[in-house]
């Protein structure tokens, strides 16, 4: 706690050093929380993000598919921006592989911007595929679905789309689902993450 | 006599900044977000309505193609297989139109369209405001008494509350002629600050930031709906650009223009 808090020079050689030492990572998104972000009540933006789905209903006439899809979408171009800031604010070198990603999203990025750390879980032998347990979620606090959107809609679809954004911004291509919703009577809020590959850094094609 | 009375006052003070520090400690309590976040999520709402009126377009035009194709049936299957995912591939891919595009096409979208859109973050924003009264009463500020607020205390809370909470500042400027004429000014409204532009705007510029000030028109009118200026009363919000006033400080990096909203409610009877 005190060399994360009072030293942040150290803390931050530490985390490109060694990014794999996931609890430095851990302190890193905290001190990171607590000091560079400003911050806003949880409530406003739940009630904010409730408005848009239950607008996007009645806009889609309950067409959740339509909902999900546009949900995805609407993340999506928030991600392509939001890794800007994300980048600016935690000056995080590239990750080497998956595990460390999964480590840099779960407790330095959710906690950066919503402050909450899911668990990672679920590794795919070839690690390239994990789950996100949301076991806090604020975007569905005080969430309740009608019957007939427990089926189909992804209430919190947005975030796949932000993921999804984000991770193509550093190359690389994912695929990204929920699994599972308490909100449709689920044990847990599970989300998915699948590498498809890594993007190639264009090379310039020559002058000649 | 004096004394007595000072002695009487005092605990009553010290009750209420009890209160207040309680409030406050409340309020520091509260589960948090980053501003960042927050602030992304409204502003997508405006390419997000633009987004859902295309594809509502889209469904419509392309169930009356599909219509047609039914009546006159030659074609072979195959090429009608081809054509549906053709179609279905146009969908998806202006369902993932990066967003400046759309901000783009919102500008020179014909009347009819854009009053679409308007009317879809006006109705958002609407959402955002009632629910928003809610919040705001349930969380025992002892300095609000909504029994007893006429129109000008709820427009103050508006401008002091509701924004507070919405854009971490207050309207600095609110006028009215106590006949139900308001005019409120944000010197600088948040969620534009980071489209400022360089030097002197021009008309297209302040035409394409303007579907943004849709969304507080929208939380205005729904936090006077929220507490009772509805029904018989009618409630006109617009909102226009102005100039920031000469003797302001104005940061180097700011939107060059403040905002207006004009909010009209006069009752019929």
């Amino acid at each position: 706690m005190n060399t994360a808090s009072t030293n942040p020079n150290t803390l931050q050689s530490g985390v490109l050093g060694g990014i794999s030492s996931s609890k430095s990572l851990k302190a890193f998104g905290e001190t990171i929380w607590k000091t560079k972000t400003a911050k806003v009540n949880a409530e406003l933006f739940t009630l904010t993000y409730g408005s848009i789905v239950s607008q996007l209903c009645s806009d889609y006439q309950r067409d959740f598919n339509k909902v999900n899809n546009q949900l995805f979408a609407m993340g999506r171009s928030i991600g392509v921006r939001l890794i800007e800031d994300f980048i600016a604010r935690s000056a995080l070198p590239r990750c080497d592989n998956m595990v460390q990603t999964s480590e840099v999203i779960s407790k330095v990025a959710f906690k950066v911007f919503l402050n909450i750390t899911p668990h990672v879980t679920n590794w795919s032998s070839a690690k390239d595929a994990f789950s996100l347990i949301l076991d806090e979620n604020p975007l569905s606090d005080f969430v309740e679905l009608p019957m007939d959107a427990m089926k189909e809609l992804w209430y919190s679809n947005i975030l796949c789309g932000v993921l999804k954004g984000a991770l193509e911004m550093v190359q690389l291509d994912c695929q990204i689902w929920f699994v599972s919703d308490v909100l449709r009577g689920d044990a847990h809020t599970e989300m998915k993450v699948k590498l498809n590959r890594i993007l190639k850094d264009e090379i310039p094609a020559g002058e000649d | 006599m004096e004394g007595n009375n000072k002695s009487g006052s005092e605990p009553q003070l010290d009750e209420h900044t009890k209160l207040q520090h309680q409030f406050k400690l409340f309020q520091e309590s509260l589960p948090k977000v980053s501003i960042v976040a927050y602030q992304l999520l409204l502003n997508e709402l405006v390419p997000l309505s633009v987004s859902i009126e295309n594809n509502i377009q889209d469904m419509t035009s392309s169930i009356e193609v599909s219509d047609e194709d039914t009546s006159t049936e030659t074609e072979t299957e195959t090429e009608c297989e081809l054509s549906e995912q053709l179609e279905r591939m146009k969908i998806e891919e202006a369902a993932l139109q990066p967003s400046h595009k759309l901000i783009q096409e919102l500008y020179e979208a014909n009347d009819s369209k854009r009053d679409h859109i308007y009317e879809r973050l006006s109705q958002i924003g609407f959402q955002i405001g009632s629910k928003l009264t809610e919040l705001l009463i349930y969380n025992n500020n002892p300095n609000l008494h909504f029994e007893s607020m006429d129109l000008l205390a709820v427009m103050k809370f508006i401008c002091r509350d509701v924004w507070k909470q919405l854009f971490g500042k207050q309207i600095d400027n609110l006028k009215t002629n106590h006949r139900g004429t308001f005019y409120l000014f944000d010197y600088d409204y948040q969620p534009i600050q980071d489209f400022s532009l360089d030097g002197e705007i021009s008309e297209k510029e302040l035409q394409m930031v303007e579907p943004y000030l849709e969304i507080p028109c929208g939380i205005i009118k729904g936090i006077l709906a929220s507490l009772g200026f509805k029904g018989d009363d009618q409630v006109d919000v617009t909102v226009s650009f102005v100039d920031i006033p000469k003797d302001r400080v104005v940061s180097p990096n700011q939107f060059s223009k403040g905002i207006n909203f004009n909010v009209q409610v006069t009752r019929t009877e």
